[in-house]
């Protein structure tokens, strides 16, 4: 059993939080759960992790903000970005600046575990 | 005039106005003070005609009247001669030398004699002095031995009747040309002062003149610059007979209103369309995170349904209910902002309207701790709107101040005297929290909202404002981090029973 893949959850609504932390741990992932921009970039610092889920539109610190910091600091780990209106110009801009994918709300938990797994598909293959 | 506007478009109502403004018979201001000066200048011209042909009749009397003198002075210098020779036997030709003068004085003024004495009169005058020719003639004849011969006696006599008679008659001309000089100097002093009298009058009526032909369109341009600045934009119709420069003006005015109320309708439409970009952006952005949170909750509570215990589904289920409820606040929010109902107007009183408002938001301001001041004047005037669409106003504005004030602040409303005639102002000022003065700008946008997510559509502002200026009012805002809003409200004062309705 190799070791468990470390994800993140940001989103400022408090259900998608409370909704996905359950479900990513059955599929066999750690999970972690922010509501603020500003916990989860204080959580980056102490912590790598493999995934990043963030929601695009938040106050002050948005997802666009978290995408920088993380590829800055780990670029190795792999950000996918919610976007509340899935305008193409968005998830472009969002992928030019190194994303892993995009999804537009609203989704299906199993739409989320489909691109966690492929992320964590590109990240095996970058070990190897 | 007032035109019923249901059966006719603006395009209609221009056309009409033109062709009334138009039809009119044409007489310009211009060839109306051409004509009033005319006039003037004819008074002028003939006081002075009159003036000049008046002296010169003078100077002709004054001329006569010095002939007249002299012919008076011959005639009795002979006269004298006439006595000496009968008394003391002097030379009868000093008699004659005077005569024949006096003769050549009547013949070269006979024309004003005749004029001045009368044909008869002059013959007379004539006969008198040829008679006393002759008879000095006759005298001349007779041999001085015998003067006092009877013949003579009787020529004596006869001379003597002429001679006085002639006297007579001269000073009878002198007199009478006298008159007529006096008389005439009465109007030469009386003409100029019966001129200044016309001309005052005529002053009088050029005065009067210029202020129906420039300044009553003056003012009256002035009120239609006011009515526009209202949004009246209802063609001039013509107001006098004639037409003139101003016709020109006013026709140019009303293509302006028409252009403009046709711009103006471009613009709402092209706001509109706008609005709905706004709002299908916001619509996404909004209704998705609810929509998000109930597939996420609902696919989790069917995926783990068997493993959940009862206390996590009912936790499930209360956020779907919770998120369903949040789904269908925006929608109506949506439907209140988008609705394109026709308002049902009354004419209502503003105080009335806010004190039951504040009983709507009574609960609220009561679990909030804060507290609502509404003080009035007396006799407020009513205004005229939609009483459903107006308490909705008041609330989103209560409750705006509501919610951005802490336990014990207080909202103070008010209707201070407007700056704009026949409007009325209703001022909420609160002392909460404040919005930031770089938002401001933004605070009416549909979205666009101060409060926390999950907490306001953002759309309150923009229904207010959009329902206040379909009421014709208006809406500003002042604010202070910190210190307080005030958001002032204004509308106009109902004056006649009128449909809203543009």
């Amino acid at each position: 059993m190799p070791e468990k893949l470390k994800v993140m959850v940001i989103d400022d609504e408090p259900i998608v939080g409370k909704r996905l932390k359950p479900a990513l741990e059955k599929s066999g992932y750690e999970v972690e759960v922010y509501e603020t921009g500003a916990g989860a970039l204080k959580r980056i610092e102490e912590k790598d992790f493999d995934i990043v889920v963030t929601d695009v539109r938040m106050d002050e610190i948005d997802g666009m903000d978290i995408l920088a910091r993380v590829t800055a600091k780990a670029p190795r780990t792999k950000v996918i970005i919610i976007t509340g209106y899935a305008t193409i110009e968005l998830a472009r801009e969002a992928l030019v600046k190194g994303a892993f994918d995009f999804i537009a709300k609203p989704f299906k938990p199993d739409d989320l575990r489909e691109i966690i797994q492929k992320a964590a598909f590109a990240l095996k293959e970058e070990q190897e | 005039m007032e035109i019923d506007k249901k059966n006719y478009t603006a395009e209609d109502i221009e056309s009409r106005a033109r062709r009334a403004l138009i039809e009119r018979p044409s007489f310009s201001i211009r060839s109306r003070l051409l004509l009033g000066f005319l006039l003037l200048f004819v008074l002028s011209a003939g006081a002075e005609i009159t003036s000049i042909i008046t002296l010169g009749k003078l100077q002709n009397k004054t001329q006569f009247l010095g002939v007249a003198d002299k012919y008076t002075n011959e005639i009795q210098q002979a006269r004298r001669f006439e006595k000496n020779f009968f008394l003391y036997s002097t030379d009868l030709q000093f008699v004659f030398d005077h005569v024949t003068t006096a003769e050549s004085l009547m013949t070269s003024s006979e024309g004003e004699l005749k004029a001045v004495l009368g044909e008869d009169n002059l013959q007379t005058l004539k006969l008198h002095l040829e008679k006393y020719i002759e008879l000095l003639h006759d005298l001349r004849a007779v041999d001085a031995a015998e003067i006092s011969s009877p013949q003579n006696q009787m020529i004596e006599n006869e001379l003597r009747r002429h001679g006085s008679e002639m006297i007579s008659f001269a000073l009878e001309l002198s007199e009478k040309e006298l008159k007529t000089v006096k008389s005439m100097f009465k109007w030469v002093k009386i003409i100029p002062l019966l001129f200044l009298l016309v001309l005052l009058i005529l002053a009088i009526y050029m005065a009067n003149f210029l202020n129906r032909q420039i300044n009553r369109p003056l003012s009256r341009l002035m009120k239609l610059t006011r009515r526009i600045s209202v949004g009246d934009l209802t063609p001039i119709m013509p107001a006098r007979k004639y037409r003139d420069e101003f016709t020109n003006m006013n026709l140019a005015l009303n293509h302006m209103m028409y252009e403009l109320n046709r711009r103006q309708e471009q613009m709402i439409e092209s706001h509109k369309l706008r609005a709905i970009g706004t709002l299908t952006a916001g619509i996404a952005h909004e209704l998705n995170n609810p929509l998000n949170n109930i597939t996420l909750t609902a696919f989790m509570l069917e995926e783990d349904y068997d493993n959940l215990s009862d206390k996590e589904r009912l936790e499930m289920v209360r956020d779907l209910i919770k998120e369903a409820d949040r789904s269908k606040n925006i929608v109506r929010n949506l439907l209140d902002f988008a609705r394109e109902s026709e308002i049902d107007t009354e004419h209502l009183n503003i105080e009335e309207l806010v004190s039951e408002t504040i009983k709507l938001a009574q609960n609220r301001i009561r679990l909030k701790g804060v507290k609502v001041d509404a003080a009035f004047p007396d006799n407020m005037p009513l205004i005229h709107g939609d009483r459903q669409q107006l308490v909705q106003v008041f609330l989103n504005l209560i409750l705006n101040a509501v919610d951005a004030m802490s336990k014990g602040g207080l909202l103070k409303i008010s209707s201070p005297h407007s700056d704009l005639p026949d409007f009325i102002t209703v001022k909420f000022e609160d002392n909460g929290c404040g919005i930031p003065h770089h938002m401001l700008s933004s605070i009416f946008d549909p979205f666009f909202t101060t409060k926390s997510t999950g907490h306001g559509t953002g759309l309150g502002l923009s229904v207010t404002q959009g329902i206040i200026e379909k009421h014709g009012g208006d809406i500003n805002v002042e604010s202070e981090v910190g210190v307080g809003t005030t958001f002032s409200v204004s509308f106009p004062v109902a004056k006649i029973p009128a449909s809203l309705e543009k």
